[in-house]
């Protein structure tokens, strides 16, 4: 099958739109199991003392543990795309059982972690298990859909197919979508959302680590109140950034070929990427300025 | 701590060595006994052979988790998938090394390969000990042993997944399809998850073996899915043991839970402290 630009465009959009996707929703299963950077303040809480209700979902970091389920999901559609299912049928089945295995593996970080943390009296709440690791394996799954699918276009539609198998290339999505949910992402839960209670942007001080926010607007907070927060902002910010990376990499080689001049657009977005971010820094330093300093960090720091 | 009885590393190193070897050995010998018997056993034996290469990789990973805890224990709280990720490196370079430079002699294909992988995870563990100054004193042994059990881990599910460890039909089998990508990673979260997920001041080594037996069998189970299209028969038989190894030991992980949790509660308001 020989593409037209339009067609080519339209995959384009189409893998761009799955990227967006499946960053958002990235990022938002990072926060409904406190993963990631976020996950070390959940863990230290109970040695401060506070005890929590928020799901401790230690599988690693985000790129490792996307990159697992995502692989996962890229065998098993390569398995059933070899037994002759249709190629949807078929990413189905293999983000089900990705995301299943990767809901085994959420359950037993959550009760390993509140098991051996026995002596900060931590309990390990059952109720949490049961309506939070539902919600982990939903978001998977909707996340490996979408990497798989992006791995499916590349190596059986695209024209020149991808020379990478389906499974390496869902690997290296998963590890990608992981590493921009974590940088771009954390924050919205870490700084902002565990730690709601102190002046925005004061920075963490040491003596506020494990300190987090355990009461919600109404009730004891738990993992779900924290995806709604992210979900405003954090999770669709995630996906953007993936989104745009998908496109904008692609864009150029798509309309241009792969000639030099397709080069040169990609060198160009890349320095306009560069002065937005740049007059973005000098905005916010004018905005916020300096952290300051306060008076006993002064005299801890002499 | 030390009123725990622990299973003792040595004994834990020679259940993987000798675990992981003789399931990876069985692959070979019981298709040949299988030849050998003919008729209905034949097809028995090439059908059960496959799942044993898999149940040495998950007694690989058993010892392989327990090396992470003992290195990981020295505060390395965000390097622990790191060192599964090492682990696994260092264990496909060998493996790969091992059983594609011994040519006609498939048989010392693996112990070259185990060799090979002890003699790099030596060198990074003495460069992690001497040139980083890592400072951890059992660091060498540790990287030693995690590379070694690295190398079976791949050796053991690639076996199960391809049938054989010939290298031929490993690049064909395992190689080119991508299913090798599955053996690295989940091989890795495997071998590093039992630890990452029980860290903290009241670990326990049982519940740590447990949850490493329950992610082995999840890594052959998936080796399993992956045996279906290059075995057929096989790759299902591999698929339903590993899911009863994990039934068994994902039990025992949790009864482990529920005796080692301070409390475990339906649901409940969140007990009262000094904060």
């Amino acid at each position: 099958m020989v593409l037209d630009l339009t067609m080519s465009m339209a995959i384009l959009a189409f893998m761009g739109a799955l990227a967006t996707i499946a960053g958002c929703l990235e990022d938002l299963e990072s926060d409904v199991g406190s993963q990631s950077n976020p996950n070390s303040q959940v863990q230290l809480a109970p040695q401060m003392n506070f005890l929590h209700r928020i799901y401790n979902k230690a599988i690693s970091g985000e790129p490792i543990s996307n990159g697992l389920s995502a692989v996962i999901g890229g065998i098993v559609t390569t398995v059933m795309l070899n037994a002759k299912f249709f190629p949807l049928t078929a990413i189905v089945l293999g983000a089900f059982v990705a995301a299943i295995i990767y809901g085994i593996f959420a359950t037993t970080s959550y009760a390993g972690r509140v098991a051996s943390q026995s002596r900060f009296k931590q309990p390990l709440y059952m109720d949490i298990m049961r309506y939070t690791t539902p919600s982990i394996i939903a978001h998977n799954f909707i996340v490996c859909l979408c990497l798989v699918a992006l791995a499916y276009i590349q190596s059986q539609i695209l024209v020149p197919a991808h020379p990478f198998s389906i499974p390496f290339l869902a690997l290296i999505w998963g590890i990608s979508v992981g590493a921009i949910g974590s940088s771009v992402g954390d924050v919205h839960y870490g700084a902002e959302r565990e730690f709601q209670n102190r002046e925005f942007g004061c920075g963490l001080n040491t003596a506020l680590s494990g300190r987090i926010v355990r009461r919600a607007e109404s009730g004891l907070r738990n993992s779900i109140d924290n995806v709604w927060f992210c979900a405003k902002y954090g999770g669709p910010v995630t996906g953007i950034a993936l989104g745009l990376t998908v496109f904008l990499s692609s864009w150029p080689t798509t309309v241009f070929g792969y000639t030099w001049i397709a080069i040169g657009v990609g060198v160009a977005i890349v320095l306009v990427m560069v002065i937005l971010n740049r007059l973005l820094e000098i905005n916010v330093k004018n905005a916020y300025g300096p952290y300051k300093e306060e008076k006993n960090e002064k005299e801890a720091a002499a | 701590m030390s009123e725990i009885k622990e299973t003792s590393p040595n004994t834990l190193m020679a259940f993987g060595v000798i675990g992981g070897l003789l399931g990876i050995y069985l692959t070979y010998i019981l298709p040949l006994a299988g030849n050998a018997a003919g008729g209905p056993v034949k097809g028995l034996l090439t059908t059960i052979a496959p799942a044993a290469g898999a149940l040495g990789g998950i007694c690989a990973i058993v010892w392989g988790a327990e090396a992470v805890r003992r290195v990981a224990k020295y505060g390395l709280g965000t390097g622990v998938p790191s060192i599964g990720q090492i682990a696994m490196g260092m264990g496909i370079i060998a493996a790969m090394f091992g059983l594609s430079i011994v040519g006609q002699l498939t048989l010392a294909g693996p112990i070259v390969a185990l060799l090979t992988a002890s003699v790099i995870g030596l060198i990074i563990g003495w460069f992690a000990q001497n040139v980083i100054k890592m400072k951890i004193p059992v660091m060498i042994r540790c990287m030693t042993e995690i590379a070694a059990a690295g190398s079976l881990v791949i050796i053991g599910f690639s076996a199960a997944a391809a049938g054989s460890f010939e290298f031929g039909s490993l690049i064909t089998l395992v190689f080119d399809n991508g299913i090798i990508l599955g053996v690295f990673w989940i091989g890795a979260m495997a071998m590093l998850h039992p630890f990452n997920a029980c860290l903290g001041p009241d670990e326990k080594q049982k519940r740590l073996l447990y949850l490493a037996f329950s992610t082995g069998a999840i890594t052959m189970a998936v080796t399993g899915i992956a045996g279906i299209m290059t075995l057929g028969n096989a790759g299902i038989f591999t698929l339903l043991v590993g899911v009863v190894i994990w039934l068994i030991f994902y039990k025992k992980f949790w009864d482990e839970v529920y005796k080692d949790a301070a409390s475990v509660l339906g649901t409940g308001l969140i007990p009262k402290t000094e904060a």
